[in-house]
């Protein structure tokens, strides 16, 4: 993957971030996914969750990092081999708290098709929903950038 | 390709040794989930296993479709290692004896 430029609308992304960062702030002290460590040895699966964790953690400092005061000068986000992987990650990690915390009720299907009632949706969950898209066509790119032959 | 290299290696317990001993051979398996992109799951199975993009493929469908696919079958420690791997891309992923 060579260096990729994305040039972003500033007043459609910025509030966007509101919801974002508030994602990433619930995800400090937890898993994205709820995961089961393969012994039930206390011990052990304590120090599994602490290591997902702190690269859970690293993940999403890397990604909220993006969005510095440059990118609030240019819109233009840089996404480079140094970066993507992890940026990929976060973008899941905070699709998956977004999804968990405010928009589940609205059905799988629904979220699929992107048919959702807009109209309807409290403020905070049509905010949420908006991250929740921006974040999944931000992974699309970076995976065709960093795989070109996966196809969805 | 990549593996977990370093995470939590403590002593197991009674129960898993003897579980241990009982299977030689352990699963990974992947579980659907509703939010992760096909293409991302795609991605990830080619790059923790080196699949090619059919078979990358075909596991994707299988969890999307059937709820679970069974991506990998060997010895426990290798299965521990891609599970956390595979955790550390927020895919659900769990070990499972044969």
């Amino acid at each position: 993957m060579k260096r990729v430029e994305v040039k972003l609308n500033l007043e459609a992304v910025a509030p966007l971030l509101d919801a974002i960062k508030e994602a990433a702030d619930d995800l400090r002290p937890e898993l994205a996914l709820s995961t089961h460590a393969p012994d039930a040895d206390k011990e052990f699966a304590d120090g599994w969750k602490q290591e997902l964790l702190a690269g859970q953690n690293t993940d999403i400092g890397a990604f909220l990092a993006l969005f510095d005061s440059e990118f609030f000068t240019t819109g233009v986000l840089p996404l480079d081999p140094t970066n993507s992987e992890a940026i990929l990650r976060a973008c899941a990690a905070v699709r998956l708290r977004l999804h968990a915390k405010h928009l589940a009720p609205l059905g799988d299907e629904a979220l699929e098709s992107g048919e959702v009632p807009l109209d309807e949706m409290p403020e905070p969950q049509r905010r949420a929903f908006a991250a929740y898209v921006f974040l999944a066509t931000l992974q699309e790119l970076i995976v065709q950038h960093l795989d070109p032959t996966v196809m969805e | 390709m990549i593996v977990a290299e370093s995470r939590p290696n403590p002593n197991p317990s009674p129960a898993t040794a003897a579980q241990t001993q009982l299977a030689d051979v352990w699963r990974v398996v992947v579980l659907n989930d509703p939010v992760n992109l096909m293409s991302y799951v795609v991605m990830v199975l080619k790059k923790v296993f080196g699949f090619d993009e059919m078979k990358a493929r075909r596991h994707m469908l299988e969890v999307h479709e059937q709820g679970r696919s069974i991506i990998w079958a060997g010895v426990r420690e290798q299965a521990e290692a891609y599970v956390f791997t595979l955790q550390q891309w927020h895919l659900n992923a769990v070990i499972e004896a044969e």
